[in-house]
């Protein structure tokens, strides 16, 4: 397999005004230089192989969207290069454009007041491809899902789902070598996320494509990657299999528990009762999550320790998964 | 890839035309309403032209057909403005949202496909308006036919249309830096009302203002002095068609530059 995306210690940095505070400070803003530079993106490197889905993960402004502004081209790096399918993607915007394609959650990128078939048409158009080409993806399109009654339906008229999936269908309509996902399934229902997953993984494997995926839906994570990269505050903090993630906490395991009475009151008392323990207590509106570090502090034990002082109603044992795994991580990093 | 020159994009932008003409008449009662508001707005502006004029014959050595002459030039030109570049009204919209960045994407020139969305149909009733208006005047005047004469017409409208575009598209790319250009196209849109006068009726001042500063004395007067005035045309209207093709390259580029910037600063 050979490398479509090399990334060697790239660095973004922007500036920024210093803003002051109250009616004042914004007028003495008018005339201020006083920037501060702000690092986006700190020293990142990577290569993606073709044909990966790499899940692309970070807390809210980790630096994902900007790492993929570069790739795409929109962004230069202030330091370092990046290599997309041998070109470098802010010198040669256009060329790169050709081969990449791009969606962007909630930001249709179709034309809002033609039906879905006129926008495929103009895209055919605007990207060159070939009758056979287009023709073959649109019967590929017809095998996977149900686009019959998109075709015909203005993009305006069309529900966010419908239209996210038309979004990606236009996104591998010219079979680029890479596709960018950036939240791709941001505000869908339950189906709607099931589907354009199956989708994703469908014309990934069809066709072979790199898909580049950022997200904060960890269902999204573990239906499609393999391979994720995890940023934080502009630095890579993991770069790997998503199975050797969860061997670093294989020694995890949830307790989860529902007591009689208020939960959040149990759930601060539990703080309380557990402090010292390697566990860390979270609650939700039904369930206080435990997660118990087993090398260090046995289930059976917390268990003892919190049912002494209260009824427990339910309870159950949870592995591990993803999304608290890259909590993990967002939290305490790496060790 | 094969290479993408100006046929190919001719090619592209009619497709787009194609489709957006297609959806817009389904908005039938939109579609109808802003044809009537473009009729009035048109009888209007003609109507406060008239009432002045008919109470002064001549200005400065200008007659009441050959203002009418300069109405309807000015009106001509500003139909490609109207027509093919409207969507520089909603960049400001585009760029304040962060939704400009979509249009980053696509293998093709940046300005050709932000401009090509939108085709502003209205303008098409200002251009028959102008037309008629300077069929008329023209007779009037009997300033007569010949091919030169036709020739001159056409090159010198197409000047008139390129200096109006690069001031609305300068004007729009001011959005990149301030964010909001609403103030600044709208003034630009207002100098356009002094295009239609003979530059020779302002003080020296706003002469040299309109003519190298916010250049709207090309969009009507220096062209039309080649039609109107051509025993005396002045070195300024001969080099307007260059100079219509140079404000252009400079808007283009200005605006191009500022969308750099913009996506270079993140969103």
């Amino acid at each position: 397999m050979s490398n479509i995306i090399e990334i060697k210690n790239v660095t973004k940095e922007f500036k920024v005004l210093n803003r002051r505070e109250g009616l004042k400070g914004s007028l003495k803003d008018l005339f201020s230089r006083d920037y501060k530079t702000i690092r986006a993106v700190d020293n990142i490197s990577m290569t993606i192989a073709q044909g990966e889905i790499v899940g692309y993960l970070g807390p809210n402004g980790a630096g994902k969207s900007t790492t993929i502004k570069m790739m795409t081209g929109v962004l230069e790096p202030t330091f370092g290069q990046i290599t997309v399918n041998g070109n470098l993607p802010y010198k040669d915007r256009t060329r790169n454009a050709q081969e990449i394609g791009v969606v962007f959650g909630q930001r249709s990128q179709l034309w809002w007041s033609l039906p879905l078939i006129e926008s495929f048409k103009l895209l055919k158009d605007i990207y060159q491809i070939p009758d056979e080409g287009y023709s073959s993806m649109i019967k590929l399109y017809k095998s996977l899902v149900d686009i019959e009654p998109l075709l015909h339906k203005p993009v305006r008229q069309m529900s966010l789902g419908q239209r996210t999936l038309s979004d990606i269908l236009a996104a591998f309509l010219h079979n680029p070598k890479i596709v960018f996902l950036d939240e791709p399934t941001i505000g869908l229902d339950v189906s709607m996320k099931n589907k354009i997953r199956t989708l994703i993984h469908a014309l990934n494997k069809e066709k072979n494509t790199t898909v580049i995926l950022t997200t904060h839906d960890m269902g999204d994570v573990d239906a499609l990657c393999q391979r994720i990269v995890i940023i934080d505050k502009g630095k890579m903090l993991y770069d790997n299999d998503i199975e050797h993630l969860k061997g670093f906490f294989g020694s995890y395991r949830t307790l989860k528990i529902r007591p009689d009475g208020d939960i959040k009151d149990h759930s601060d008392a539990m703080k309380n009762e557990l402090a010292g323990r390697s566990v860390s207590v979270t609650s939700d509106d039904e369930w206080i999550s435990i997660l118990v570090n087993e090398d260090k502090t046995k289930v059976m034990d917390v268990l003892n320790v919190i049912q002494k002082s209260r009824e427990i109603r339910d309870m159950k044992l949870e592995e591990i998964s993803t999304e608290e795994v890259i909590r993990k991580i967002y939290e305490e990093g790496v060790k | 890839m094969k290479r993408k020159g100006l046929g190919f994009y001719l090619r592209i932008y009619c497709k787009i035309l194609a489709q957006d003409l297609k959806s817009k008449m389904s908005y039938r009662a939109d579609f109808i309403i802003s044809t009537i508001g473009m009729i009035f707005t048109n009888i209007a502006g003609f109507v406060s032209f008239w009432i002045l004029f008919r109470s002064f014959p001549e200005i400065n050595g200008w007659s009441y057909y050959e203002m009418l002459f300069l109405y309807g030039f000015s009106l001509v030109s500003l139909t490609p403005v109207q027509c093919f570049f409207d969507n520089n009204w909603s960049l400001r919209m585009y760029v304040y949202s962060g939704d400009f960045i979509k249009y980053c994407f696509r293998p093709i020139n940046l300005f050709f496909y932000y401009q090509s969305e939108v085709f502003d149909i209205k303008g098409l009733g200002q251009f028959a308006f102008g037309i008629g208006t300077l069929i008329y005047s023209w007779n009037k005047i009997g300033l007569g036919f010949t091919p030169l004469i036709l020739l001159k017409m056409i090159v010198f409208l197409i000047t008139a249309s390129l200096i109006m575009i690069a001031v609305m598209n300068a004007a729009a790319a001011t959005c990149f830096w301030i964010t909001n250009s609403f103030y600044v196209m709208d003034l630009a849109l207002k100098f356009k009302d002094y295009a239609r006068y003979p530059i020779t009726i302002f003080s020296p001042v706003f002469r040299f203002i309109f003519t190298f500063v916010m250049p709207v004395a090309f969009i009507a007067y220096y062209p039309s002095l080649v039609i109107l005035r051509p025993d005396d045309v002045p070195i300024l209207s001969w080099l307007s068609p260059l100079f219509g093709c140079l404000f252009f390259y400079l808007s283009y580029k200005f605006w191009m530059f500022g969308a750099m910037r913009y996506s270079g600063t993140g969103s």
